[in-house]
C-alpha cells in the first residue's frame, strides 16, 4: 500500500486526459495520470493485422474483464455488451480511432433553443430532456482552433470567418484560421461518393482528420495503408494523444504515467471536497494519491461508476449528484449503412484512412428544413469500410450480401471473391436525443476483476422520433448509392434497440445546478475540486463524431485551471 | 482421453490467466521468428493427426462443414485449401480457449442430428445432405442443439470460417493467403501511394504481403 501526493491526479490518460495533463504540467503542477490500460510504442503497430486489431479488438477494454451491462429497459435482465469502442490504454481511443475530427455546428451547442425557435415547443418529444450547451460555439472556437494546431488536423476550410469556401463543409461553424495541415489524398470510393451526391445537389468535402498529410511537429505524413481504425498508426501520423501530449507532459518532469492502474475511489472530506484517489496496481497492491485537485477523464461509464461508488455520508447518492441527474441523458449515434457494388469497376476500399473518407453535411443538424418531418436534427452521411475497417474481415463478418444471396455457400463464395474490392459502404451516423431514463447505474448482479460492480447501461433508442431520423436518412443514403451508379444498393440489417457508437452524456454540463452535474468548465457543481472531461459532459452529440469537441474542452478546462483555478480555487461559474 | 481432457483443462487455464496476451503472443511471434511462407504447413490437412484441441471425429465435422460455408471450386479456394480447420483449432487451444465448451457441445449435437436424420455423420454425407442439415441449423429445426443454439453455432463457425480465410496466415489459416487471393486483398501493404488510390482497376503493384514478410523485412 503505497501514498503518493500530487497537486492533481487524472484518471484516466486518454484522448482528454493526455492533454490536461500536459497543459497542467506545463503550468508547473505536480500531476500523477491513473491509467488502466498498458503503454503503446508506434513500433508495436508495426504488424498490420485485421484479426488482432478489428476482429479480437486487442486496443479495446476486454469486456470479460471489464463488463459494461445493457438492458432496453428496466424491466429486462441486463447483459454484457461486445467490446465497446473505446481505448484501453495510455492515449485511450485516440490510439485506434478513425481520427475523424470535427468541429460541432453552433446548433449543436443549443439544439432546444434553436428548435423553438424554428419549430415551435412541439417539435421537441414531450420526455425529451434536451437542454442547451452552458456555452456556445464562439466561446469554444479559439479552443477548437487550438487543438487542430497543437494536434495536427488535416481538412480544408468551409467557413472562413463567414466566408464559404467552395470545396470544405459549407455548413460548417465559421473558423478564424484555415486547418493546419491541408486535406489527406482522396481516395476512389470519395471520388465516386462525390460524384453521386453532387447529382442530388449535396455539398461533398474531404473529412477533416487528426491524421497528417504531410510532416508536422517531427512526425511523417500518413502513409494510406489503410490499417487505421481499429488499429495503432505504424508510422505516427495519427496524431494521437499517445504520440502528441503524452511526451509533452513527460518532458516537464512534473508528469507521473502509472499504467496498470485501476482507480476504484474517490475520497472526499467533510468539507465537501475531495482529496484524492485510491487505485489497484497491476499487482492488485491498493494504492492512494492524495492531491489538491482529481480530474475524472475515463470512457463514460467509469466516470458515473466511480462517482457513484464513492458515495459517503454526506454525498449518500453519489459525488457529484445533488442534482440526480449523475448516469442520465446518455446518447449514442444510431442509424444505419447501405452498402454499395459496382459491376463496371473496382473501389478498394481497403486503401487510405478507414473511417468516414468523404462526407456530406447537408442532412446534419438543423442543415435543413425539419418542418413536417415528425422529428428534428440529422446525420452526417460518408463513405467508409463496412467495419471500423475495411479489410476482408470487416467485410465478411461486417456486410450481409444483397437480399437472395445467402452468408454461406458457393453462391457467397462468389459474391465475396467478386465485390470485396467493388463495394463501400455508406454511414449516416445519425444524431440521438436526450432522455433521462437512457441512463447508467451500477448492476447489481455483475463485476468486474476487481470485484467492483459492472456500470450498467438502460436504453434503447427506438423512441417515435429517432425511428423517424433513421428511417429518413437510410432513404437519403440509398439515393446516394443509385446516383453514385453502383450497381447493387442494398441496407444493412435493421438495427436493434443496443446502444450505437460514441456513447456519451452521464455527467452533462448545464447552466443550472438542478438539471445538470458540471458548468461549462467540466467542474462539479456540488465539489469544486473535482473536474470531468470527455464525452460524459456533453449535453448534446450532434451528427459528427465527438473526439474534437470533447478535446477542445480538455484545453478550455486546462486554460480555466491554470490561470484562474491555480490563483483562486473556487467555484468558476 | 484422461490426457486429453487434462491438454485441453491447461489450455483454458494458461489462458484465463494470459487473457488478452494470447492474442499478443500470436503477433510477437511474427515479428520475432521469421520463417519461410506459408505458415504452419507442418499442421495443415493432415488427416489423422492430433490437434492442438479438436479430436480427429469433431476435426472432420468441422473441416467438412467449414468447406461447405465457403466452398472452393477450380481457381477459387475455399475453407479446406485455406486451412480453416487449423485456424479454428488453433485458436480453440488458445485465444479462443473459453470456446471449447461451445465447440464440444456443438460438435456432439451436430454428430446427434446427423446420426439420428442420416445415420452417418457429417463428414460422411453428401455435399447436398450437408447443405440440407446447415439449413435445419439456420432455421432452427435441428432439435439435438439445446446450447449451444444450432443458430449460434452456425454464426460462430461462419464467423470463425471468415476469420481462417481472411486473418493473416500467421493464425493458422489463409494458407498461402489462399483467402486473400481469392478475393483480391493485398494483405500488409505500409503503404499506398495516390495513384493506388485514383486507380478504378485492380490492386497489382505489388505482391501480397502478410506479417512474416513484414518481419523479414524490418
Amino acid at each position: 500500500m503505497a501514498t503518493e501526493k500530487a497537486d492533481v491526479v487524472i484518471v484516466g490518460v486518454g484522448g482528454t486526459g493526455g492533454i490536461l495533463a500536459a497543459e497542467l504540467s506545463k503550468a508547473g503542477m505536480k500531476v500523477i495520470g491513473l491509467e488502466r490500460g498498458p503503454r503503446h510504442k508506434t513500433s508495436d503497430f508495426a504488424g498490420q493485422d485485421e484479426l488482432r486489431y478489428f476482429q479480437r479488438q486487442d486496443l479495446r477494454p476486454n469486456p470479460k474483464r471489464q463488463p459494461v451491462t445493457w438492458r432496453p429497459n428496466a424491466n429486462a435482465r441486463a447483459v454484457p455488451m461486445a467490446p465497446l469502442n473505446y481505448g484501453n490504454q495510455v492515449g485511450g481511443g485516440t490510439v485506434h480511432y478513425g481520427a475523424v475530427s470535427w468541429r460541432f455546428h453552433e446548433s449543436d451547442f443549443r439544439v432546444r433553443s434553436q428548435t423553438i425557435e424554428r419549430y415551435g415547443t412541439s417539435a421537441i418529444p414531450e420526455d425529451c430532456s434536451v437542454i442547451d450547451w452552458p456555452l456556445s460555439y464562439a466561446e469554444l472556437e479559439p479552443f477548437y482552433d487550438r487543438a487542430e494546431y497543437d494536434l495536427g488536423v488535416s481538412g480544408k476550410a468551409g467557413n472562413l470567418q463567414g466566408r464559404k469556401m467552395e470545396g470544405g463543409n459549407i455548413f460548417e461553424a465559421p473558423r478564424q484560421r484555415e486547418f493546419p495541415l491541408p486535406p489527406l489524398f482522396v481516395d476512389n470510393s470519395a471520388r465516386i461518393f462525390e460524384e453521386g451526391v453532387k447529382k442530388l445537389g449535396y455539398h461533398p468535402f474531404p473529412t477533416p482528420r487528426a491524421i497528417l498529410s504531410e510532416p508536422y511537429q517531427g512526425r511523417p505524413g500518413c502513409a494510406y495503408c489503410g490499417f487505421c481504425s481499429t488499429h495503432g498508426c505504424h508510422v505516427g501520423a495519427k496524431s494521437s494523444v499517445l504520440v502528441t501530449k503524452i511526451p509533452e507532459a513527460e518532458a516537464t518532469g512534473n508528469f507521473k504515467l502509472v499504467t496498470g492502474a485501476m482507480c476504484y475511489r474517490i475520497h472526499s472530506d467533510n468539507g465537501g471536497q475531495v482529496t484524492g484517489v485510491s487505485y489497484y496496481g497491476p499487482d492488485n497492491s491498493d494504492n492512494t494519491v492524495e492531491a489538491e485537485l482529481v480530474i475524472l477523464s475515463p470512457f463514460i461509464y467509469d466516470v458515473v461508476r466511480l462517482l457513484l461508488l464513492s458515495k459517503t455520508g454526506k454525498f449518500p447518492e453519489g459525488l457529484a449528484n445533488s442534482s440526480g441527474h449523475l448516469g442520465r441523458h446518455v446518447m449514442t449515434h444510431i442509424g444505419g449503412r447501405v452498402f454499395v457494388a459496382f459491376d463496371d469497376r473496382y473501389v478498394n476500399m481497403f486503401m487510405g484512412p478507414t473511417a468516414q473518407k468523404h462526407t456530406i453535411d447537408d442532412l446534419n443538424g438543423d442543415n435543413f428544413d425539419h418542418s413536417g418531418l415528425g422529428f428534428i436534427l440529422g446525420a452526417q452521411i460518408s463513405v467508409q469500410g463496412p467495419g471500423f475497417d475495411a479489410g476482408p474481415i470487416a467485410a465478411s463478418v461486417g456486410m450481409p450480401p444483397p437480399r437472395g444471396i445467402p452468408n454461406w455457400g458457393a453462391p457467397y463464395r462468389e459474391f465475396i471473391a467478386k465485390y470485396f474490392a467493388r463495394h463501400a459502404a455508406l454511414n449516416a451516423q445519425t444524431d440521438n436525443l436526450p432522455f433521462a431514463d437512457q441512463m447508467i447505474d451500477l448492476d447489481p448482479d455483475v463485476r468486474d476483476v476487481w470485484g467492483l460492480p459492472a456500470p450498467r447501461l438502460t436504453y434503447d433508442w427506438r423512441r417515435p422520433s429517432e425511428r423517424a431520423r433513421v428511417e429518413y436518412m437510410l432513404r437519403k443514403t440509398e439515393e446516394i448509392g443509385r446516383a453514385m451508379g453502383a450497381s447493387h444498393v442494398w441496407r444493412a440489417n435493421e438495427r436493434p434497440g443496443s446502444p450505437g457508437g460514441h456513447h456519451q452524456g452521464g455527467a452533462r454540463m448545464g447552466g443550472d445546478p438542478k438539471n445538470s452535474v458540471v458548468n461549462r468548465y467540466g467542474q462539479s457543481w456540488d465539489i469544486h475540486n473535482l473536474f470531468i472531461a470527455g464525452g460524459s459532459i456533453h449535453p448534446t452529440i450532434s451528427g459528427f463524431n465527438p473526439t474534437l469537441t470533447m478535446q477542445a474542452l480538455a484545453y478550455m478546462t486546462a486554460d480555466a485551471i491554470v490561470n484562474r483555478y491555480k490563483k483562486r480555487p473556487g467555484p468558476l461559474v | 482421453m484422461k490426457s486429453k481432457h487434462n491438454e485441453s483443462r491447461r489450455a483454458f487455464l494458461v489462458s484465463t490467466v494470459a487473457g488478452a496476451g494470447a492474442v499478443a503472443t500470436g503477433a510477437g511471434l511474427a515479428q520475432t521468428a521469421p520463417q519461410a511462407e506459408p505458415a504452419a504447413d507442418h499442421t495443415h490437412n493432415n488427416g489423422g493427426k492430433l490437434r492442438a484441441f479438436l479430436n480427429q471425429d469433431d476435426s472432420a465435422a468441422i473441416e467438412a462443414f467449414t468447406e461447405r460455408l465457403m466452398p472452393g471450386a477450380p481457381g477459387e479456394p475455399g475453407a479446406r485449401d485455406a486451412g480453416v480447420l487449423n485456424y479454428i483449432d488453433l485458436a480453440l487451444a488458445g485465444a479462443y480457449a473459453e470456446l471449447q465448451d461451445f465447440y464440444r457441445r456443438g460438435c456432439a449435437a451436430l454428430a446427434d442430428h446427423c446420426r439420428k436424420t442420416y445415420s452417418k455423420s457429417f463428414a460422411q454425407l453428401t455435399a447436398a445432405e450437408q447443405d440440407a442439415v446447415i439449413t435445419a441449423m439456420i432455421e432452427g429445426k435441428a432439435p439435438s442443439f439445446t446450447w449451444p443454439t444450432s443458430q449460434a453455432f452456425f454464426n460462430t463457425l461462419r464467423t470463425h470460417t471468415m476469420e481462417g480465410m481472411f486473418a493473416d496466415p500467421v493464425y493458422g489459416g489463409n494458407k498461402d493467403f489462399a483467402g486473400w487471393r481469392l478475393v483480391g486483398f493485398p494483405g500488409a501493404q505500409p503503404v499506398f501511394t495516390e495513384a493506388d488510390m485514383a486507380s478504378r482497376e485492380a490492386f497489382t503493384r505489388g505482391p501480397i504481403l502478410g506479417l512474416q514478410a513484414q518481419a523479414r523485412r524490418s
